[in-house]
This record gives structure tokens, C-alpha cells and sequence, in this order.
């Protein structure tokens, strides 16, 4: 199978090391520095072209510029191996590859792997999701090996949210930390911010147990036991007083306005969002959040 | 106009092309799975028998044999489902005649206008009778018809009553778009002067009381393979009428995907054939025939409502006509809306019938089922999310192309505004009011009305549905007028009826009407 896999970011080159442990020879399309230690293109529209699978492994931010630039056809299947939506409109990754493209064969990649460890040889777990059956298989395909183990699943919409919601948690855990509210703030960050990640789940016809698996406890976990996640790391610069950075705001509006759209209550990403902007100060914002009414867990 | 209706298959034909595909489907099976397949054919067909008391006749006969075979005898087991799928096919496929369509077609006016005369003459005098006058057919009819020259129409009409059939045929000829072939109920073919024409101008027969996977794989194989020859077909993807008067936002897969299908077959085929499109068609009517039974049982206890329903006012040819009558004396009765057609997966597609992608260019769609070199590769899974990705492009068609009436606008405003009153009654509760408690303010009402009118305004400008509404000055009274007036023709009860300085609402008609608008996310204001 060809693989190709867009970005010689850490992520890119930790997937093309997974991929050859499979057994395969996956090239990296590349923009600036050249790939070492595997083959790579610039030419990423060719590339595009002659594989059977192609990853897309770049920010967010930079995928409307990557399927611009490729020119994807109706045969190609697409996985997106990067976390969050849009930031300018806000759209989930895959409608954002569907709506630019003929291509319809997409799916998203996502776990608790951590670059660093994946190089350094440690095993880990991913989860692939798409309607498509095939894209799943190829990718499973593509990565599953000894030190990864590769799950398929359905539910795009889940997994892509789950991928969201650990990077917004994520800054409400740095923010946390950052005001010093200890460890329990910590759970209850985690278990408040999962409730509200598969209420909203639910809302849009996602499967629940999607946030209990890779794609969100596996990811938070990994995300919250790492102190130096970018997530975190954000959230802890807010909490000093320092500027959010451009996904932050955009992750956390864009996900409050698909909760707003279907009707769901998201407290928690709400403070993040008002901590952010610079609106509210943290304190002021985990009191407030501290001071709603009591409820069931339920 | 060529009809294009291109096939017109003998029996023996269409019995040898489906026992083909169904024998091939069996093969597939493993030998458990398909002696699950046909016990589940005996135990369906026998629960049918019983619920409805059948005790002889050939559906018996063959449903038994069919046992025999299964417990008994083995060996004979592919023989007698094939005299079973034979039999199918002959109930289902009905030959269409391009004699009877045309003197149909040039004969429809004129006796319409003879069957609705009243019969004391001079008591009443019909207008000139031009059903144009009373059905708008709007789209891009100029594309649609370069289009049916060259590839296979699907049309897929959202469905409100058992007259849509013929008013989306009448609409078609209107268009200059070629008829097609339409699957009917059986309780349609009964009257045998209907079932002759039926037949004739394209309808096959579809049984929905038979309700195991036999049955439907043949009707399946039966869509596939006239659409594989080239016939334009048309679906209700719905299914069914819309019991609640909404739009569709749920579409059944099984007809749908036999789309994709035909289309690969061709493609497989290596030989010359006529790409696939599939056409929008969104029925928007002042008035519904079935409208008191369908709300009625959308609102049945739950698992009381009805799949098939026929006992309604479709059933007395008499409340037909005088339907059909009344409606005709309306400005704009019924406006029928071809959408933009799209391809198989969804896609829009340009005039000559490329898709286009969501930048606006066009693309080869063969790569969607073929491999580098061009071979298809057979997928069902893949398929089945195509098929599911085209059903949401038809619900955001419906949507966009749903054009509201004044009896649309002025029954969801009496809804809203008895919600308004009732603010703590749910649904059920509120179509259950007693009759003195159903009215509302004619003032507020109005002033809903206009508030209806302005955001309706707003949503027509982004393209987000249609109308056809009174412009000009005191437009919120005109359509409120209208809306009573229209409301007063037909139906047992009224959906708004005006009373001194109040109107008196039937929340069940008002619910049913209003609810075409229900997916276009408008509200009324607040009370003064």
C-alpha cells in the first residue's frame, strides 16, 4: 500500500515511523525542510495522487491550505491525523476535506500517542474513525503494529469532537494549574469536561462510549499527565495573564457555537472561553462555575 | 416530446433479469444464512395470512410450498424461490404504454373538466379549465430536460398524498420532461379501469403489506434493472406521505440505492451507457386531500400510527372530486419544484451533467466505485454511505426548494399563537383542547403573521426555502384572508376560521399545515 503522509511535523514523522514498523515505506510531503530519514516530496498534489492512503498530519489551521493545494479526486482517501475544526469557520475537519474536494473517503486519526514516545519506540494505541469501512481497514492497515495498536471506529463525528474537546480541557486543566486549584480541581476538570464533551456528543447522534475510549479518556489522560502539552501550556499563559493563543479562542468559540446550535449547556467550555478573552478573570470564573445550582451527576 | 421512457421490457425479460440478480444474491449466502433469509420469508408471509385473515389463494400456496421445501424436501428449495421471486415479478412489473401516456396527456384537461362538472348544469360554471393555472412548476427545467436526453432521471419528490403520483406526472409532461416509472401501491390497481391506466402510463406495483426481505430484494433487483436499461424512474424517499405535514428529513435508503447500483452495472458492463441523476422534487400544496387522517395519525398513541394507511379520504372517489374541485378555484393551488439535480453521491451536478465539487469544479464521479485502473469495485458498505450521503443532499434540497403558501404562514402563526396561550401544554395536550378553548386573538395572530412574513422574507433572500405570497401593502391580512378562505373549501374541520375579533383554531390542521415550515427555524415574536 502507498502511503503518503502530508506534514514533516514530529506527529508526521512519528506516524511515518509507525507505518514502516507495519511494514510499509510511507513518503512525507513536505513544505521547507526535507524529511530525514525517510523518502519525501514537495510535490504534494503528485503525492496525493499516488497514494493509497494519504494522511494529512499539519495543524488545524494549515488543512484548508493543504487540500487547496493537493487537488484531491473522488478515489482518494483521506485520513486526517490532526485534532480540532476549522479555525475560521469553525467546520469539523472532515466536512471541511468533503466540502473543498470530491473527496469523500475521509476519516480522522487520534489516540493518546505521544510523538516523543513513538520515536523513542514506546507502545501506544490509535483510533481511526470513518463511515467508510475501507479507509478504516487501510489505516489499520497502514499502522497497527507491535508498539501500536490501531482500533477502527464509526463514529467520525464523535472521535472528531473528542479530538476537540481534549485540546479545550486541555487549557482548562493549564488554567487550573495555573491558578494553583491542586489536583481535585484536576478531576473534576476531567470528568465535568468529559460530561459535557459526550452531552454534546450525544446531540449530534455521537456514540457516548466514543469519550470513554482513546479518542477521549485515552487523549485527556495522555494530555493531562503531560505538563508540557501545548494545551496546557496555553492554559497555564492565560491564567498568568498572558494573551490566548489564536486556537484557543477559535477551538473553544467554535465548539460553544456547535453547542448553541443544538441546544446543549457547556459551563465549563463557556469559563474557558470568557477566562480566554480576558473577560473574566479564572477565579472569578471557576467561582461562578462552583456557584451553580446542585444537581444529579446523571 | 419523445417520452424516453426507452424500456418497455416483456415479462419473460424482466422474470429472467431478476431471477438472475436474486440467484446471484443467494449465492452469496452461506447455507445457513440463506435458509434464515427464506424462514424469515415463511414467518412474515404466514403472520401477514393470519393478521389478515388469508387462508387460500397463490400467495398461500407458494408461501407453503416454500415450507414443504425448507423442512421437507431441500433439493427443491431453489426451485420453488424461484417460482416465488417469478411470481413477484410478475405482480410487480406493469407495462407501460407510450400510446396511452400521450392520449393520457392530451386528454387529461379535458376530462377533468367533464368529471368535475357539477351535475345540475347552470347551477355553477366551471372556468376554463388549465391545470397550468393552478400548478406552478418551477426548477431549472431547461437543464433537467437537456439532462433526460442524455442520462437516467431519478426523481425523488417528497410526498404528502396518494395524489402526488399523478400530479407529479402531470407536472412532468408540463416541464417537457419525459415521464417515468413509479412504484404504486397495490390497493391502487384494484378498481381495474385505474390499474389499466396505472400501468400504462408507468406505475409498477408494490404490495407493502409483504413486508419480508424477499419481497423487497426483488422489488430492489426490479428499480435496478430498469434504471441499469435506461428508464426514468421516480421514488418517494420518504417512503410514505408525511404524516405530520413536515418536509422529510429521514429517507429510506432501499429504492434510493438502487441508484448506485445500476449505475456501477453500467460501468462494469464496458458497454455505452447513460449516466445516473437524481432530480429533487418538493410538492408544496394550500391543500392535502388525506390532510385530517395523516396529522391524526401522526399524533396516534405511540405504535398506534399506521404505516399503510386505507381508510382515508383518498378512498372515497367522491371526496376526491370535490377536493379536486375546490382546489382548482384556488389562485395557486399547488407549486411542484424541481431542485438542482445532483449525482449519485450527492454532488451537484453542471449542464452536462458533471459533477461538481464544492469549489465549483468539475470532476470524473467514476473514481467513486472504480479502482486506478478503472475497474469498479464492488463495495456494499461504501455504497450504503454514498447512498446515505445523497439521502442528506435531498433533505437540504426539500428544505431550499419548500415553497410556503399563505395556509403554510397563516397555520403555523394560529399554532404558535395557541402555544403562546397554552404555554405549558405539550403537543398532545394542546391538539386536545376543548373546542371553546381554540381560538386566538385576531390582532396577535396578524401581528404574527407579519412577523412571518419579514423573517420568511429574509430566509427566501438567502436561499434558504421559496415562496409564493401576496406582495405589496397589508400583506399580513391578505395572506391571513386567503389562509381562512382556502381553509373553509375542503376539509370537516377548519384550520382557521375568522369569529368577530378572534379566530377559532383547529389545532390538529393547524399543526399539520403549519409544520411545513417547521424546519425553517422561524418564530412569531413576542405579544404585545
Amino acid at each position: 500500500m502507498n502511503i503518503g503522509i502530508i506534514g514533516n511535523g514530529a506527529w508526521g514523522r512519528a506516524l511515518a515511523m509507525l507505518a514502516a514498523k507495519a511494514g510499509h515505506q510511507p513518503r512525507i510531503g513536505f513544505r521547507g525542510t526535507r524529511p530525514t530519514g525517510f523518502p519525501g516530496t514537495p510535490n504534494l498534489a503528485a503525492l496525493s495522487t499516488e497514494s493509497d492512503l494519504l494522511l494529512i498530519a499539519v495543524h488545524a489551521h494549515a488543512v484548508r491550505e493543504v487540500v487547496d493545494a493537493i487537488d484531491l479526486d473522488a478515489g482518494a482517501r483521506v485520513v486526517l491525523a490532526t485534532r480540532g475544526l476549522a479555525p475560521e469557520t469553525g467546520e469539523w475537519l472532515s466536512d471541511l476535506v468533503a466540502g473543498n474536494s470530491p473527496c469523500r473517503r475521509v476519516g480522522v486519526l487520534t489516540g493518546p500517542a505521544v510523538a516523543s514516545e513513538v520515536v523513542a519506540g514506546r507502545p501506544t494505541a490509535l483510533v481511526v474513525a470513518s463511515l467508510f469501512d475501507e479507509v478504516c481497514k487501510a489505516t489499520q492497515e497502514a499502522f497497527h503494529s507491535e508498539q501500536c495498536r490501531v482500533y477502527t471506529s464509526q463514529d467520525l463525528r464523535g472521535v472528531e469532537l473528542a479530538g476537540a474537546m481534549v485540546r479545550v480541557l486541555g487549557v482548562a486543566l493549564g488554567i487550573a494549574d495555573g491558578v494553583d486549584f491542586g489536583v481535585g480541581a484536576r478531576g473534576v476538570i476531567v470528568t465535568r469536561g468529559l460530561a459535557e464533551a459526550t452531552r454534546l456528543g450525544e446531540a449530534l447522534g455521537a456514540h457516548p462510549q466514543t469519550f470513554f475510549g482513546l479518542a477521549g479518556v485515552g487523549d485527556l489522560v495522555s494530555c493531562a499527565s503531560s505538563p508540557s502539552h501545548p494545551s496546557q501550556e496555553a492554559g497555564r499563559a492565560v491564567a498568568r495573564g498572558g494573551t490566548a493563543t489564536g486556537f484557543v479562542l477559535d477551538e473553544t468559540r467554535s465548539v460553544l457555537a456547535i453547542a448553541g446550535r443544538n441546544g446543549v449547556d457547556m459551563p465549563l467550555t463557556e469559563a474557558v472561553l470568557s477566562i480566554a478573552s480576558g473577560d473574566v478573570r479564572p477565579k472569578l470564573a471557576f467561582d461562578e462555575l462552583m456557584r451553580r445550582s446542585a444537581r444529579s451527576e446523571d | 416530446m419523445s417520452t424516453h421512457l426507452l424500456i418497455n421490457p416483456s415479462h419473460r425479460s424482466i422474470d429472467k433479469a431478476l431471477m438472475g440478480r436474486i440467484d446471484s444474491m443467494l449465492d452469496g449466502m452461506s447455507d445457513e444464512g440463506m435458509h434464515q433469509y427464506l424462514a424469515d420469508t415463511v414467518y412474515l408471509e404466514r403472520q401477514r395470512f393470519h393478521t389478515d385473515g388469508v387462508v387460500e389463494g397463490e400467495d398461500v400456496q407458494f408461501v407453503e410450498r416454500l415450507a414443504h421445501a425448507l423442512h421437507e424436501d431441500s433439493e427443491s428449495l431453489p426451485s420453488v424461490a424461484g417460482e416465488l421471486v417469478r411470481a413477484y415479478s410478475h405482480e410487480i412489473h406493469n407495462r407501460f404504454s407510450e400510446r396511452t401516456f400521450g392520449a393520457a396527456m392530451k386528454l387529461a384537461p379535458a376530462a377533468l373538466k367533464r368529471l368535475l362538472a357539477p351535475s345540475d348544469r347552470g347551477a355553477w360554471r366551471w372556468p376554463e379549465l388549465d391545470p397550468g393555472e393552478y400548478i406552478q412548476v418551477q426548477g431549472p427545467l431547461e437543464q433537467l430536460r437537456r439532462l433526460s436526453e442524455t442520462h437516467t432521471l431519478i426523481v425523488a419528490p417528497t410526498h404528502l398524498s396518494n395524489l402526488d403520483s399523478p400530479l407529479v406526472g402531470y407536472a412532468l409532461h408540463m416541464a417537457g420532461l419525459p415521464p417515468c416509472t413509479y412504484g404504486a401501491g397495490l390497493n391502487l390497481f384494484t378498481n381495474p379501469a385505474m390499474s389499466f391506466f396505472m400501468s400504462r402510463l408507468g406505475a409498477y406495483t408494490v404490495d407493502r403489506r409483504k413486508r419480508h426481505r424477499l419481497y423487497k430484494d426483488v422489488l430492489k433487483a426490479y428499480s435496478t434493472e430498469l434504471i441499469y436499461r435506461g428508464a426514468h424512474s421516480l421514488f418517494y424517499p420518504g417512503g410514505t406521505r408525511s404524516r405530520t405535514g413536515c418536509i422529510e428529513s429521514h429517507l429510506k435508503r432501499g429504492l434510493l440505492g438502487t441508484g448506485i447500483a445500476a449505475w456501477q452495472e453500467g460501468l462494469r458492463s464496458g458497454e455505452e451507457h447513460r449516466d445516473v441523476i437524481v432530480v429533487p422534487c418538493t410538492l408544496s400544496c394550500s391543500l392535502v386531500l388525506e390532510a385530517e387522517t395523516l396529522i391524526s395519525d401522526a399524533l396516534a398513541a405511540e405504535g398506534k400510527s399506521r404505516y399503510i394507511i386505507t381508510d382515508d379520504e383518498f378512498s372515497h372517489p367522491t371526496t376526491v372530486l370535490k377536493f379536486v374541485r375546490q382546489l382548482m378555484d384556488l389562485d395557486v393551488s399547488v407549486v411542484v419544484r424541481f431542485g438542482a439535480p445532483l449525482d449519485l453521491i450527492g454532488n451537484p451536478v453542471d449542464e452536462q451533467g458533471r459533477s461538481i465539487d464544492g469549489n465549483g469544479r468539475s470532476f470524473d464521479r467514476r473514481k467513486y466505485v472504480c479502482d486506478r485502473s478503472g475497474s469498479v469495485i464492488t463495495d456494499v458498505q461504501r455504497d450504503r454511505v454514498y447512498t446515505n450521503q445523497l439521502a442528506s443532499a435531498l433533505c437540504r434540497s426539500y428544505q431550499r426548494d419548500n415553497v410556503a403558501l399563505p395556509t403554510h404562514v397563516a397555520a403555523y402563526a394560529g399554532w404558535m399563537c395557541l402555544a403562546e396561550r397554552y404555554p405549558k401544554l405539550d403537543v398532545y395536550q394542546r391538539v386536545l383542547l376543548a373546542p371553546f378553548e381554540r381560538w386566538v386573538d385576531r390582532n396577535r395572530l396578524l401581528a404574527a403573521v407579519e412577523h412571518l412574513l419579514i423573517q420568511l422574507d429574509a430566509t427566501v433572500a438567502a436561499g434558504e426555502i421559496q415562496s409564493v405570497l401576496p406582495s405589496g401593502t397589508d400583506r399580513a391580512e391578505q395572506v391571513l384572508t386567503d389562509a381562512v378562505s382556502t381553509f373553509s373549501r375542503f376539509h370537516s374541520n377548519r384550520a382557521l376560521a375568522f369569529e368577530d375579533w378572534r379566530v377559532l383554531v383547529d389545532p390538529k390542521l393547524a399543526l399539520y399545515y403549519g409544520n411545513r415550515l417547521a424546519g425553517a427555524q422561524l418564530d412569531i415574536g413576542s405579544a404585545p
